[in-house]
């Protein structure tokens, strides 16, 4: 905040010799000031809520008590992270963390590419901006709510789903408490909540293609599949990487609500993963140091992630984030 | 110009700091309207400490079991009586331990903190031997009022042998059955004397259809995701097993490691093929349970407190309007025994933190206000409400008015922090007008003769206090899933060689130690 107010004022009163070059820099800057007005609020939103706060995570390094404070609590080291990788469900949960991650990239992720070339190839606005609502508004209900409606629909006891099995002559299917239908149940209801949502930046991007690259292949003689081969996937590739190094960076974090609410005795072998283990000795049991290192840990794989795959993607001549 | 632009600047700069700042203060979602930034606790003492003789002003967290956070109705008829100015902070009961969690983690707790339960107790243990909360037993004779609490019940709610907390007191032995009486008529049945009829009547409920409407669509037993209120334990207790610890060749030893523990986990086992219970009960939520029973499907509601029979009339007679329920306990073992597991008298405690109460001078104030709330004038008003809008006196005896949801939006929130109980704080004992409740009172001094309280209740145990919680997890997944026929009984013993290998032979050593 200071530095920003102070330059454009400076400038007139101070006459003290300096190199051409910073007196460059303050012009350009007071020159494309509202610039910098605008950008205030997000640096501001990424000081206060992203760096500020991770000075808490020296305590994961300490046996934090929180009446002594960050200042009087003991240091133990690493501690905390010997703890988590000795822990006998730790690989467990690792691999269930990875094995969700890795569905939710195969199943989840080309989702609402398709969706969205198939949303394009709509003709008529009024039922592409229809069907487009149409997907992306439960987008907008609370896992609370879509796991509800899941568990009224495949109960055992008087769900519809399970009714019209019983009708049809077969057997009833356990679908909250079996471990098999977990990951099954999960996929769908993340496909069923987000794939419409997703879709919207990938149609702003094709809309933004040349239409002329479409005329000239209609000249040529390409169909529609060949079209959306050859013009409309190439130009949108760029857009898909971004998405997917963003989406790897977040490989250990699978949003911790919607798999809680899944969660039970029953399927907690598969269903247990670091978010959900860290929100139970976290906030439930009160294991602030653990659960700040496990969070910890998590971020650095995340980090680690998005860094190789940018890498990669510049290897692949792509733009990657940075 | 450039004046003009700068101003400009500066309200934008102005704008986007007042929003940062309203965003972060808002994150306490439920907290109640009177209520000021949570995180602010210490501003409300130090006036207090300044105008002595102004009202002493408190501010109060406690957990709310009803949707909605009370109106000041009863709060202001409290403040004029006992000359505070209180500030009582809600919060869903649900999420109430991640709200305790978060308070104590940032040193935001108020000077009055209830927790939730037993459990959560267990888990404070470790911040109370930390010396983060005041030890009051010092205090407790300067009090009249307090001094009359039970000592065998304060001596439960003891660590390592000192007083921190008082207790809201409850029933010793209040679990049983409730269930549909106008279907066991119809059947002819009697309420069941042992586990086996109590299986009978599960599996006629399910297949003679009670209704009478002509489909199966009924079930014997409702139960929900949970093995210490839902069915399980009290079930477990008929079948003799023990509360929680027990002897073993003068042994303490958890009590699934009892035979009776597995004779209990095969009688769900056989209710559950059967389809005598709803199937889904280890992903069923209380409220659905409840819901389950009281839109006429189920005809057993084990476990929980009986007292609730009342709440559950009154939303089943809205969906059967000639459904008539009663209660039942006492049902005797394979071996013809009655056994009943008791709670240790209290099922909440409210602490001190020192972080919000600066000086013994201060802790004195707000005990004075418990003292003033062990009083019958301030007790029946906490826990019936106001005489004449929702309660009348009968009988000596306070009778619930007839707007139950008015009771539950304006008294609820605050009946469930009233403590000692009855006997000791004086106020009214509750006038019944509905046939099951008053069985249900006479069930409860009754159950007391066959009570068995948990051995472990007033011992310690350290590596219980810091990982027992979690390790009780090993346990109630091997539960339902011997339930379910995931687990045999090899795969049972397993995971409970898993408990003492991780952490449970400690905790056996420890409390045999502590005897």
């Amino acid at each position: 905040m200071q530095e920003v107010t102070a330059q454009p004022n400076a400038a007139p009163q101070l006459k003290i010799k300096k190199p051409q070059r910073s007196s460059e820099l303050k012009k350009r800057i007071w020159r494309n000031k509202w610039l910098y007005v605008m950008l205030t609020p997000g640096v501001l939103y990424f000081i206060i809520f992203k760096y500020f706060p991770m000075y808490g995570l020296i305590i994961s390094f300490q046996d934090y008590k929180p009446y002594k404070g960050i200042m009087g609590s003991e240091w133990v080291g690493l501690q905390h992270f010997q703890r988590l990788f000795t822990e006998a469900d730790f690989l467990n949960i690792l691999s269930n963390t990875l094995i969700l991650f890795g569905m939710n990239l195969l199943f989840y992720f080309p989702v609402p590419i398709i969706l969205a070339l198939m949303l394009n190839e709509l003709r008529g606005t009024f039922f592409k901006r229809f069907f487009q609502t149409l997907v992306y508004i439960p987008h907008f209900m609370s896992w609370v709510i879509i796991v509800s409606i899941s568990f009224v629909m495949v109960t055992m006891d008087g769900g519809i789903i399970n009714e019209l099995l019983t009708y049809f002559g077969f057997e009833k299917v356990n679908f909250l408490l079996s471990p098999g239908w977990f990951r099954p149940m999960y996929i769908i209801q993340i496909i069923w909540r987000e794939a419409g949502w997703g879709t919207i930046i990938y149609l702003a991007s094709i809309a933004a293609i040349d239409p002329g690259l479409y005329e000239a292949a209609r000249m040529d003689g390409a169909g529609r599949l060949r079209q959306i081969w050859h013009i409309t996937l190439p130009a949108i590739r760029g857009v898909i990487v971004t998405l997917f190094i963003l989406k790897i960076g977040s490989v250990l974090d699978l949003g911790f609500e919607h798999v809680y609410l899944l969660l039970n005795s029953m399927n907690r072998e598969v269903a247990e993963i670091i978010d959900t283990y860290v929100y139970t000795a976290g906030m439930r049991q009160g294991k602030f140091s653990y659960s700040t290192a496990i969070g910890f840990f998590k971020s650095i794989i995340g980090l680690i992630m998005v860094m190789a795959v940018n890498k990669i993607s510049k290897k692949m001549g792509e733009e990657g984030v940075y | 110009m450039k004046k003009k632009s700068f101003s400009i600047f500066l309200t934008t700069l102005l704008t986007f700091s007042v929003m940062l700042s309203a965003c972060s203060g808002g994150n306490s979602s439920n907290s109640s309207k009177e209520s000021k930034d949570p995180v602010s606790t210490n501003e409300g003492n130090k006036a207090a400490v300044v105008e002595a003789e102004g009202p002493t002003e408190i501010k109060i967290m406690l957990p709310l079991n009803t949707s909605e956070t009370p109106p000041d109705t009863i709060k202001t008829e409290v403040e004029k009586i006992t000359n505070t100015k209180l500030t009582y902070q809600f919060f869903p009961a649900d999420t109430y331990e991640e709200k305790l969690n978060t308070s104590l983690a940032t040193g935001s707790l108020p000077q009055v903190v209830y927790l939730k339960n037993q459990t959560t107790f267990v888990q404070m243990k470790e911040s109370i031997k930390d010396g983060q909360f005041w030890e009051i037993g010092p205090y407790m004779s300067e009090f009249p009022n307090l001094s009359k609490l039970k000592p065998e019940i304060l001596n439960n709610t003891k660590v390592d042998g000192k007083l921190y907390s008082l207790y809201i007191g409850r029933p010793l032995a209040r679990q049983g059955i409730i269930y549909r009486k106008d279907w066991a008529d119809k059947l002819g049945l009697s309420a069941p004397k042992n586990v086996d009829e109590l299986f009978k009547m599960a599996k006629a409920f399910t297949e003679q259809d009670p209704d009478g409407n002509g489909i199966k669509d009924t079930i014997g037993v409702v139960d929900r995701n949970e093995l210490i209120y839902g069915a399980f334990k009290t079930v477990s207790s008929w079948f003799g097993t023990p509360n929680t610890w027990g002897e073993q060749d003068g042994q303490l030893a958890p009590e699934f490691t009892f035979s009776q523990y597995v004779d209990t986990m095969d009688f769900f086992k056989k209710l559950r093929e059967g389809g005598y219970m709803n199937q889904d009960f280890a992903a069923t939520s209380k409220t659905d349970a409840v819901n389950m029973f009281t839109s006429g499907k189920a005809g057993l509601y084990i476990g929980g407190s009986m007292q609730d029979i009342d709440s559950l009339n009154k939303d089943l007679i809205k969906n059967v309007p000639d459904a008539v329920l009663d209660t039942h306990s006492m049902v005797a073992g394979p071996d013809g025994k009655i056994t009943q597991w008791m709670i240790p008298g209290y099922n909440n405690v409210a602490l001190f933190p020192k972080t919000a109460v600066k000086d013994e001078a201060e802790l004195k104030k707000i005990l004075a206000y418990f003292d003033k709330m062990m009083t019958p004038e301030v007790s029946n008003l906490m826990y019936w409400g106001i005489e004449g809008i929702h309660y009348t006196v009968e009988d000596g005896k306070a009778k619930a008015g007839d707007d139950k949801e008015l009771i539950e939006r304006e008294v609820k929130g605050y009946k469930d922090s009233v403590i000692g109980e009855a006997e000791t704080n004086g106020m009214y004992q509750p006038y019944n007008v509905l046939p099951g409740r008053i069985h249900a009172e006479e069930l409860l001094l009754e159950n007391v003769k066959f009570g068995v309280a948990d051995p472990t209740a007033a011992l310690d145990s350290a590596t219980y206090t810091s990982k027992g919680v979690e390790l009780q997890q090993i346990i109630t997944d091997a539960t339902y899933n011997y339930i379910y026929g995931q687990l045999d009984k090899a795969g049972f013993e397993k995971q409970v060689e898993s408990w003492k290998s991780r952490g449970g032979a400690q905790i056996i050593e420890e409390y045999n130690a502590a005897r």
